[in-house]
């Protein structure tokens, strides 16, 4: 049983670390909090079903198709929401207001749009378990771990090695000076809430095969998320992933072993403590200053 | 208890007290609409207090249903296990969570904002989650709980009516207890506090006393409009104390508009009167809240109030 449940641990772990890599990712290069991340998966699994079950589109165009339009619903919500209370130069704490009215919003639009039942996703695999450790897994859940790491990893070369993650950190950390050097801040932003989007909608299509679909998919894992976000540090890429792991792992064996009950409370539990006590995650991530 | 009351304030509050008065008579056919006041009153106090939080001390809490929930299920529980008197088991609980607020406060001021919101958001959650699925079951877990009417002095508040002028004599109250923090030192370390805590702290404001002193007084005021909530409808479960009823709190405030007396006022009964509106359309209530605080974020961040006094300034230049 330890195996299983370790096993289902890490899957449940790497979902959560998309999530949180989706949140670093906003926070990284806009220095926001976005509470949408978590809705944006909701729609992205939508999506997929619409595509991929009712539409019978085969699934690599629905990828395609789901990734460029959550990229434009990203870019979207940035460009007509927070870009319009950063020039009225409101506080932050407004802001992480409004992207929670937008994830009310679209929990409720996506049950209107799709129908408050939960859908069942069909299996993306020709093989739809794999057999490891002489346990049966569903392929997702192991295509969902390699997933996770390949995001992370493109994510992190992204931002550190090439310009153009260079000049969104640079957005983040000082928009006026960043502006001085001759990055286009409004575009940077832009393109990371569009990448954030992409992320979530990853993550909702992965999901969708493991849980199911419904309306709320995405604010409870979106919540989970932030803590995963928290424990590695808010902002590193390496640190969600771990954070996500951790809190994943604590989560199943919790479950499994005392009662599934007290499950979310822990959850909770860490994440305040990693607040109270070290803010700034395992990895050391130090907050950007307003 | 001194009361700086200007002119213009006191006919504002004679007004306020004739139509609280009057209320109850006016809708005597229709119980539900006396219930739907006390309802009004009951969320009155609680974000007023929590304007004192949001408005005063520029500080935001997102889980704040937690401090309703710990007064409403304190209360009932007290009076459930002890037999102890409601008046009696309400004010107790209010303490609880006040001291619970202070508890928690004390490490979540020192957080920078968006942090403090994902705290809260965790205590709310943690605190009901406790109560949806609490050890040994006391709290009746997800079947909720059932409690009695409150007596006053050996009045029973068993109809709404009654209930109600009770509710107003405590609204007035705590509106006095709000207005005279406000108007003193306390309050205007908190204003201080608001606008640059370390310009406050550079004057010699203990800004940590009074952020956490800001937390305290909200989660008072939380609680004990909880616990009246409790012996009104007499029926608690876990799902009247979800993460949407601190969303529903947030909206309320900053839909009528922060740091006010008046503007918690006009955002609980717009809300309260949207809320009873959507009840046929239920399932949509969730995105009116999203489009509404959209709204106030976006174009009126004020609330209405502010939308008033910036009409009221464009009135008096047109004069001149």
């Amino acid at each position: 049983m330890l195996i299983t449940l370790f096993v289902s641990g890490i899957v449940l772990g790497c979902i959560y670390g998309i999530v949180a890599l989706g949140y670093s990712l906003i926070y990284k290069a806009s220095g926001l909090m976005s509470f949408a991340q978590g809705d944006l998966m909701t729609v992205g699994a939508y999506l997929g079903i619409t595509f991929y079950s009712y539409m019978k589109l085969p699934f690599f165009i629905s990828i395609i198709l789901i990734g460029v339009i959550m990229f434009f619903l990203g870019m979207g919500i940035e460009r007509g929401v927070i870009r319009r209370l950063r020039r009225k130069g409101v506080e932050p704490i407004y802001v992480v207001l409004a992207t929670i009215a937008i994830s009310f919003i679209i929990q409720n639009g996506c049950q209107k749009v799709w129908g408050p039942v939960m859908l069942n996703f069909p299996s993306i695999f020709k093989t739809s378990t794999i057999q490891l450790f002489g346990r049966n897994f569903q392929t997702e859940s192991i295509f969902t771990v390699i997933a996770s790491f390949t995001i992370m990893a493109i994510l992190q070369f992204f931002m550190k090695k090439t310009k153009a993650g260079t000049a969104m950190r640079a957005s983040a950390m000082d928009p006026i000076a960043a502006k001085a050097c001759g990055i286009n801040v409004n575009i940077t932003t832009g393109l990371t809430w569009g990448c954030a989007g992409c992320t979530a909608a990853l993550a909702g299509v992965l999901m969708g095969p493991l849980y199911g679909v419904f309306s709320t998919l995405g604010s409870q894992i979106g919540t989970k998320g932030f803590a995963a976000a928290v424990i590695g540090g808010y902002g590193n890429f390496v640190g969600s992933i771990v954070g996500g792991l951790i809190l994943g792992l604590l989560e199943t064996l919790t479950s499994g072993y005392i009662s599934s009950n007290y499950r979310d409370i822990i959850s909770y539990t860490v994440l305040i403590l990693f607040l109270f006590i070290r803010p700034w995650g395992l990895f050391n991530e130090r907050t950007i200053k307003n | 208890m001194s009361a700086f009351i200007g002119n213009r304030n006191r006919l504002g509050i004679m007004i306020f007290i004739i139509v609280g008065l009057v209320l109850p008579l006016v809708f005597s056919a229709m119980p539900y609409a006396v219930l739907v006041c006390c309802y009004i009153l009951i969320y009155l106090i609680a974000v007023s207090g929590f304007d004192v939080l949001v408005g005063f001390s520029g500080q935001i809490s997102m889980g704040h249903a937690a401090y309703y929930c710990i007064g409403a299920y304190g209360s009932a529980m007290l009076h459930k296990y002890t037999g102890i008197p409601v008046f009696f088991t309400m004010l107790i609980a209010a303490v609880t969570a006040t001291l619970v607020g202070t508890l928690i406060a004390w490490p979540t001021t020192k957080l920078v904002a968006h942090f403090m919101s994902l705290a809260t958001i965790a205590f709310g959650n943690i605190v009901f989650q406790l109560v949806n699925t609490s050890p040994g079951r006391i709290t009746g877990d997800a079947n909720g709980l059932h409690t009695t009417y409150l007596s006053v002095f050996g009045y029973e508040l068993n109809t709404y009516t009654r209930f109600y002028y009770f509710a107003l004599i405590m609204v007035l109250l705590f509106m006095l207890i709000k207005y005279n923090l406000l108007h003193s030192r306390v309050g205007r370390a908190m204003l201080a506090i608001r606008e640059n805590d370390h310009a406050a702290n550079g004057m010699g404001v203990n800004v940590r006393f009074y952020k956490v002193a800001a937390f305290a007084v909200s989660a008072f005021f939380a609680a004990y409009a909880g616990a009246m909530f409790a012996h009104l409808v007499r029926y608690i479960s876990p799902d009247s104390f979800k993460q949407t009823v601190s969303v529903m709190f947030l909206t309320m405030l900053l839909f009528g508009g922060t740091a006010s007396m008046s503007g918690p006022i006009i955002g609980v009964t717009i809300v309260s009167l949207l809320n009873e509106a959507l009840r046929p359309a239920s399932s949509y209530k969730m995105l009116v809240y999203g489009v509404l605080l959209l709204f106030v974020i976006l174009i009126f961040p004020g609330g209405i109030l502010g939308v008033m006094r910036s009409m009221k300034e464009k009135i008096i230049q047109k004069r001149k």
